[in-house]
């Protein structure tokens, strides 16, 4: 049986500890459920289907609607482009090597269309270029836009081209075509090959494109954020003097010439005399491993291991001074800290850096091994928390055992 | 108020207008941060203005960003906690302690204490950095964010007496199982994270990064957040507060903010848009907003980006506002250190013992022992040896460049832990990118450096673990020693 007063803390540790793993497990599982989802097919949402352009059906000689383009409009707008090129590209069969090829040509010609102008130019000028790459004659590639689209009309799953179906209405009959009819049903069985499958990040995963709303927002995000971690490294020094010198007159005015040890303070001073004392231990052990060859490398060894012994003198000392220092004002039960403290294993409060930097992986193995690593070295901090805890209770137990005799 | 570049000329520092901006940048760049108005009734300590700066200095030393859950506490238990914060962080002025919790009174004191707050350190910038909602997939190298708070007190408070030490040895083993768990989940999380950043390669706007994050794609898939899952049977809304723990889940590590991770994600959520809303179920997570991910996430973005120029603004101005202070200060009379009632705190977190002096207090203790034995015989030796060499010139010449070589080799060795900042190690989130050939720019970390850190530091770790281990054995067998009727049957080996 361990003694009541050294288990209890132990055992709220631990159950604190099998906490936290639990938490991080459900969103960990949360974070899995999100990824598989996007990793099959995306389905198609209901509000795509509730939100067709307004009369594209009714009337096919309007041209689309030439209201202000949300950036929803667009998105689809861009979604339907690259569906009209691909299929015109499948269209002429041109190979999947030169896809890949392609893809980043497509993007590049239509990012060039800004999403400043109105709603109806970028899907003319979009299409044509896009008619334009396939180098086919005039009604080639409209019939095989059409009957692409026509047999995705029938399946909500294709959603780029449903989308496109009902948009595409509008441009038919926008383009000085012989009037083919929408229901023609000249369906070349390889120019379909792709209607009936759904959107999978795998094969589609290139073409999305995020909203230009977001776009904005978030470059400007980025550039605000670079700029504030800037202004950071060259703040005024007026300004910083200014703030040292409030600090001093709070201090003065206070009555209390030195700043109080917070709590804080002592567990970071606390914590480097714990490193230095594993330092000095590790410069011991090797002075005392290794072989001298001659008696100055002895004289040497000899001076170091003094100067290690006056060193842990003066941490020592150090130490009496912060108990002394803690008994006097008793240490408040730090129940909030500032700045985040530093965890053993970090080494110290080095400023965190504004904008966000990157961390580059080049494979999956690569990432899966940092990952493993961080909860490793997560897992390592853990359990030295938790045997320093028993450690603690130990001792303390000990004192309380040994104070007990000696009363008794 | 647009941000404009101000010139603070230090002779013009008195110039009209410039204070007040100074102050509304301020009041902008803080949440929910109070009007100017209220910045000048405080000087003038009038009793309105009290309320006002109790919550804001609440909302500042919260460790966690505040929900509306714990905004809602009642105001003498969010005073109480700003007292002990600050107390806890040594704010020199005693009139803090001393001041009515019902607010009251006490204005300028609150505004005194936030002003020490804001020079002492970037703390603006930090509450933006704390309540930013991560576009990417967000990765920390450090573990400082792991024990940043470890948590309100465990709810499971153990009956009083002698616990089975076969309990201890069962919870051990569940939290073993429980980290092997971890590890597997968190491998398939990396490699599914891998497979959609390879997938979407060539999307983002962003040259730098390439492709697109789980967020970013989740939010092209379900921009107006209406689909449900398939099979669960509950309804997966995609409410707002999922980038965020998205982010932490894909934060590999402790994460021990349990209790406020969830407040935050019940009630941190940006408010509803009038007629917006799309119909959803209200059953989940009751506050939750009902805002589509793409709507929310412009809106968090929009709101962040007025606050950072809110913060470059008052970056710009604040010198106006120290110099104003300091003449705020000068109205106050000046304090005697009266021995100050200590009122009892209530603990936001579980206390800490005051233990780990005392463990640092026996280690080195343990190795002054070890270092006077070690100096002992090898002086002893040494006087053996070299008590027959001759006394010359070049002898005396040869020991004092030792001397000075060693004290040299020392005083390196002591700034290893005097100093308090360590190498410059980037601390904070990263945001996972892939690319083929691995190349970064010069801020940017690297997947194999930070593997090779992550090794040796792992190897440290365990030196330092084997070496308690075998620490915390020595104690029990001098407690089965000293403690009679003690009967100890150690685990067999962990």
């Amino acid at each position: 049986m361990l003694p009541a007063d050294c288990s209890r803390r132990l055992v709220a540790e631990l159950q604190g500890a099998l906490d936290a793993c639990a938490q991080r497990q459900l969103q960990l599982e949360q974070s899995l459920r999100v990824c598989r989802r996007l990793l099959q097919a995306w389905e198609p949402t209901g509000t795509w289907a509730l939100k067709p352009p307004p009369g594209p059906e009714t009337n096919e000689e309007d041209p689309l609607p030439a209201c202000t383009p949300s950036p929803q409009d667009l998105k689809e707008l861009e979604f339907l482009t690259q569906a009209l090129e691909k299929a015109v590209r499948v269209r002429r069969g041109i190979t999947k090597a030169g896809e890949r090829d392609k893809a980043p040509s497509l993007k590049s010609r239509s990012i060039v269309t800004s999403p400043g102008t109105t709603a109806s130019a970028p899907p003319q000028s979009r299409g044509q270029a896009g008619q334009a790459a396939g180098h086919a004659s005039d009604t080639r590639p409209t019939k095989g836009l059409r009957q692409t689209a026509v047999p995705a009309k029938g399946h909500a799953e294709r959603r780029l081209l449903s989308v496109g179906d009902r948009t595409r209405v509008g441009m038919g009959a926008r383009a000085p075509r012989p009037g083919a009819g929408l229901r023609d049903q000249q369906m070349a069985p390889s120019a379909a090959p792709q209607a009936p499958e759904a959107f999978t990040l795998k094969e589609k995963g290139h073409l999305l494109r995020l909203p230009a709303a977001f776009r904005k927002a978030a470059s400007q995000n980025s550039s605000l954020w670079a700029q504030l971690g800037s202004t950071q490294t060259s703040d005024s020094m007026d300004a910083t003097a200014a703030k040292t010198q409030f600090l001093q007159n709070m201090q003065t005015a206070s009555g209390v010439p030195q700043p109080r040890l917070s709590a804080a303070e002592v567990e970071a001073e606390a914590g480097r005399l714990r490193k230095a004392c594993s330092l000095l231990r590790l410069r011991m052990r090797e002075e005392l491993s290794a072989a001298p060859m001659d008696w100055m490398q002895e004289y040497r060894c000899l001076l170091t291991l003094e100067g290690l012994q006056a060193m842990v003198g003066q941490c020592l000392h150090r130490l009496q001074e912060l108990r002394a220092a803690v008994v006097v004002q008793p240490p408040r039960p730090c129940p909030v800290e500032g700045p985040p403290r530093a965890s053993p294993s970090c080494g110290g409060g080095a400023e965190p850096a504004w904008s966000p930097q990157l961390l580059v992986y080049s494979s999956t193995q690569e990432l899966q091994t940092l990952a493993a690593l961080q909860l490793r070295v997560a897992m390592l901090d853990q359990q030295i928390h938790l045997e320093k805890v028993l450690l603690e209770e130990e001792v303390g137990v000990q004192q309380r055992s040994a104070a007990l005799r000696t009363r008794g | 108020m647009g941000r404009r570049r101000q010139r603070v000329d230090p002779a013009a520092g008195a110039r009209a207008g410039a204070l007040p901006e100074a102050i509304a940048a301020l009041s902008r760049s803080l949440p929910s941060g109070p009007s100017p108005e209220i910045f000048r009734r405080a000087k003038f300590d009038r009793p309105e203005a009290t309320s006002a700066l109790w919550q804001l200095l609440f909302r500042v030393l919260s460790p966690l960003p505040v929900g509306n859950a714990l905004a809602s506490l009642a105001l003498e238990a969010q005073a109480h906690l700003v007292k002990s914060a600050l107390c806890s962080q040594g704010y020199p002025r005693l009139a803090l302690a001393q001041l009515p919790e019902d607010g009251s009174q006490g204005s300028r004191e609150l505004l005194l204490a936030l002003s020490w707050l804001l020079a002492r350190g970037p703390v603006p910038e930090q509450m933006l950095a704390q309540a930013r909602v991560p576009l990417g997939d967000e990765m920390t190298v450090c573990q400082c964010e792991a024990l940043a708070s470890p948590g309100p007190p465990a709810p499971h408070m153990e009956a009083e007496g002698p616990v089975d030490v076969r309990r201890v040895q069962w919870l051990m083993g569940k939290l073993q199982f429980r980290w092997r768990q971890l590890v597997s989940s968190q491998q398939e999380q990396c490699a599914l994270l891998s497979k959609i950043h390879l997938y979407t390669r060539g999307c983002h706007s962003d040259q730098s990064l390439g492709h697109l994050s789980v967020t970013e794609a989740e939010m092209l898939r379900d921009p107006e957040g209406g689909q449900q899952a398939s099979g669960a049977g509950v309804a997966q809304n995609l409410d707002p507060a999922y980038p965020k723990c998205l982010h932490s889940s894909c934060t590999p590590g402790m994460g021990p903010r349990t209790f406020w991770n969830d407040l935050w994600l019940v009630c941190e959520q940006p408010g509803l848009l009038p007629g917006d809303a799309a119909p959803l179920d209200p059953g989940g997570a009751s506050a939750c907003s009902l805002l589509s991910p793409l709507r929310a996430l412009l809106q968090t973005l929009e709101r962040e980006n007025q606050r950072l120029e809110a913060v470059l603004a008052w970056r710009h101005t604040e010198l106006v506002f120290w110099r104003w202070m300091d003449t705020v200060l000068g109205t106050c009379a000046p304090e005697v250190p009266a021995a100050a009632s200590q009122p009892t705190f209530l603990p936001w977190v579980p206390e800490r013992g005051g233990g780990e002096l005392e463990l640092v207090v026996r280690e080195l203790q343990a190795l002054e022992e070890e270092l006077r034995e070690a100096v002992e015989r090898r002086r002893a030796a040494w006087e053996a040896k070299a008590g027959g060499c001759g006394r010359g010139p070049e002898w005396s010449a040869a020991r004092r460049a030792s001397r000075e070589a060693v004290e040299k080799e020392l005083g390196a060795l002591q700034q290893c832990w005097k100093q308090d900042s360590g190498p410059a190690r980037p601390h904070g989130p990263h945001r996972l990118v892939r690319r083929e050939d691995g190349a970064a720019g010069e801020r940017d970390l690297r997947a194999a450096e930070v593997i090779r850190t992550l090794r040796s530091q792992e190897a440290c770790l365990e030196a330092v673990l084997r070496r308690l281990q075998g620490q915390c054995r020595q104690e029990l067998a001098r407690l089965v020693g000293a403690l009679p009727g003690l009967i100890w049957i150690p685990p067999p080996g962990r």
